[in-house]
């Protein structure tokens, strides 16, 4: 059944094409996970995370500056490259500048039928974010009904709400599996099981991470779990990297990125009144992305808890380059990981990954955390 | 009892025997495209430098980029563990310790028993490294290994930006055209390789001792560049190029002895 996530991932244009053949129904691009997924399920739109693919390409220089991080030139070329030729909107919350370049020039140069800017506030430890954000969600729902032409009832919401908040309690339970010490699956297939369901329909993806579960009670990996690592970054697919490194004697037991736990870490606590509100208050509680976590760091001690509850011996720190609002973060958390007792390995992503390059530098932190005496 | 260490490196393949913990052989040969010649040729050369045989080897270890290419290899270890075991073996005092190889420049940090604390390794491009003092000496027209003596001539700094050994180049023929002496180039060169480098090593905070090894560290010129720029005195062992094979031979003695 696990196998099913990798299979999405790979053939994750020809699912959404299909599934538009199939419902008749509209499916949505965004760019960023602070996009509001319930409201676009209520309207029974479905929404795919526009990514890129890793594969060198030469279409953006006209649109992006250089010096922007390559995840947003690579997302852009996707578009440019015609493979979201599907999509019947797109739209993106307001995160970092660079991958709102990549929105823009999308909206520029790829039409689509529906485009939506949403000012998802940065700064959310603002008493004042609350209301500001409900109201842009009140203006949001509204377009997205203009759009579809379909009016949203509470229902439609509670039932968006539902839909997003069993995939996440799945998905959590589905982490919890690799806190043993023996973990039943590799950060490879956590990481598509994570980021497939940012591609496909969340109910039928919610029913196989349900049947996986139940799989993963008796399943043994066939390789040693090693050394238990955590990784950090923003957004992160790189599977021939996490495939190098469990490769080399580790296993990643945990992540804090967008395509993984910091998506689907907290549910909407709806009480069944105020539904926009509930949805606006997970958006602003979430595990928070850097461009929103100012001036307290909440992140570092939900890093701290995910080491300790996890049980590592090491985190890899990855960067994409030219990523401020994440270098910003970098010191305090090697620090933070290194006084108890965490190393930390930082690498810096850029669209390809040189897999020999980061090899030699996997090996040698590998070696230094088995703290193997040679003398 | 015999046991070799074997680093593969970019450039060249190193090879030591150690009988006891004594240095009884050493080979090397240049790399080139076939490894498992490359690998023979300097391994036997190590044996017969040695007088031994190669059954009289307990155990070997290899290291560095191609180490998983070497067959009868009973074990490997990474670049920066064998760098920091050969280093410590020789100056027992190295706290932080600089590898500038072919390829790539490392610099590391270990305790007194070569157990690797934290290291640094040099992003993609080759500029801190040795293949770009060979390709500064064609610019110079002069052989590489001339360039070290040549620029302790100068006593003149020069700025120069080794961001990048192709750019780098064409900054050489702008000074070239300026006029300006082959030592005073060659000088800059090294500087700017050891600015490279130094604000590398900075990364992980330096700790003294300081060791230099690797290939880069038989250029004097670069040694005098990198003292005066880091401002400490740096240990530099004889054979600065054989010490990640050393580091290896030390690792398969360990391994030998635990059986």
């Amino acid at each position: 059944m696990i196998e099913m996530f990798k299979e999405w991932y790979d053939a994750r244009h020809e699912y959404a094409k299909e599934w538009k053949e199939k419902t008749g129904g509209k499916v949505l691009g965004y760019f960023c996970t602070y996009v509001p997924e319930e409201i676009l399920l209520a309207a029974d739109v479905l929404p795919v995370r526009i990514l890129g693919s890793h594969e060198p390409q030469d279409v953006t220089e006209p649109h992006i500056f250089g010096m922007f991080c390559p995840f947003c030139r690579d997302c852009l070329a996707q578009g440019l490259k015609g493979r979201y030729d599907y999509l019947d909107g797109i739209m993106i919350a307001q995160s970092c500048l660079h991958i709102r370049q990549a929105y823009t020039s999308w909206e520029m140069h790829i039409p689509v039928p529906f485009s939506y800017y949403l000012p998802m506030p940065n700064h959310v430890q603002s008493p004042r974010a609350l209301p500001y954000l409900k109201a842009e969600l009140e203006t949001f729902k509204k377009a997205v009904e203009e759009w579809t032409g379909k009016t949203i009832t509470d229902e439609d919401l509670d039932r968006g709400i539902e839909i997003m908040n069993r995939n996440r309690r799945l998905l959590r339970d589905a982490y919890d599996t690799r806190k043993a010490a023996d973990p039943p699956m590799s950060g490879l297939e956590a990481m598509y099981m994570a980021v497939s369901s940012q591609m496909i329909d969340k109910t039928e993806h919610s029913d196989v991470v349900e049947e996986s579960l139940k799989e993963l009670q008796t399943r043994k990996l066939e390789t040693p779990t090693g050394e238990r690592l955590i990784i950090i970054g923003s957004e992160d697919d790189d599977t021939t990297f996490i495939d190098m490194v469990e490769n080399c004697g580790s296993t990643i037991v945990v992540d804090d990125h967008c395509t993984g736990s910091r998506y689907f870490w907290n549910q909407v606590e709806s009480n069944g009144e105020d539904r926009l509100q509930a949805i606006a208050q997970r958006y602003i509680d979430r595990p928070r992305c850097p461009t929103k976590d100012w001036e307290e760091r909440s992140r570092i001690p939900h890093i701290m808890n995910l080491a300790k509850d996890w049980n590592v011996s090491g985190a890899i720190l990855l960067q994409q380059k030219f990523c401020d609002p994440h270098e910003l973060d970098i010191p305090i958390i090697r620090k933070t990981l290194e006084e108890s007792g965490i190393p930390t390995l930082f690498l810096e992503l850029d669209v390809t990954v040189p897999v020999g390059q980061f090899q030699t530098r996997v090996e040698a932190f590998l070696e230094m955390l088995m703290e193997e005496d040679l003398f | 009892m015999y046991v070799a260490g074997i680093d593969m490196g970019a450039k060249f393949v190193k090879v030591v025997i150690l009988d006891d913990g004594e240095i009884k052989g050493k080979g090397m040969a240049p790399t080139g495209f076939d490894l498992d010649e490359a690998a023979n040729s300097a391994f036997n050369s190590a044996l017969e430098n040695a007088g031994i045989q190669k059954d009289d080897l307990k155990h070997i270890t290899s290291t560095g980029a191609g180490k998983k290419e070497v067959d009868f290899r009973n074990t490997e270890v990474t670049e920066v563990g064998a760098a920091a075991k050969g280093a410590i073996s020789l100056f027992p005092g190295s706290r932080t310790i600089i590898e500038v190889g072919a390829e790539e420049g490392r610099a590391l940090r270990s305790d007194e028993n070569g157990r690797v604390l934290d290291f640094v390794i040099n992003e993609k491009c080759a500029a801190g490294a040795g293949a770009f003092t060979e390709a500064m000496a064609r610019a110079l027209e002069i052989p590489v290994t001339e360039m070290g003596a040549l620029s302790l001539k100068s006593a003149k700094e020069t700025p120069m930006n080794a961001q990048c050994a192709v750019f780098a180049e064409s900054e050489v023929v702008s000074l070239v055209h300026s006029k300006t002496s082959k030592e005073d180039i060659a000088r800059a060169i090294h500087d700017a390789i050891a600015s490279r480098i130094s604000s590398m090593v900075r990364r992980l905070s330096i700790e003294k001792d300081v060791t230099l090894i690797g290939g880069l560290a038989k250029n004097i010129g670069f040694v005098e560049s990198l003292k005066r720029d880091l401002n400490m005195d740096i240990n530099v062992p004889d054979d600065p190029d054989f010490v990640g094979a050393l580091g290896a031979a030390l690792v398969a003695r360990k391994k030998a002895k635990e059986g």
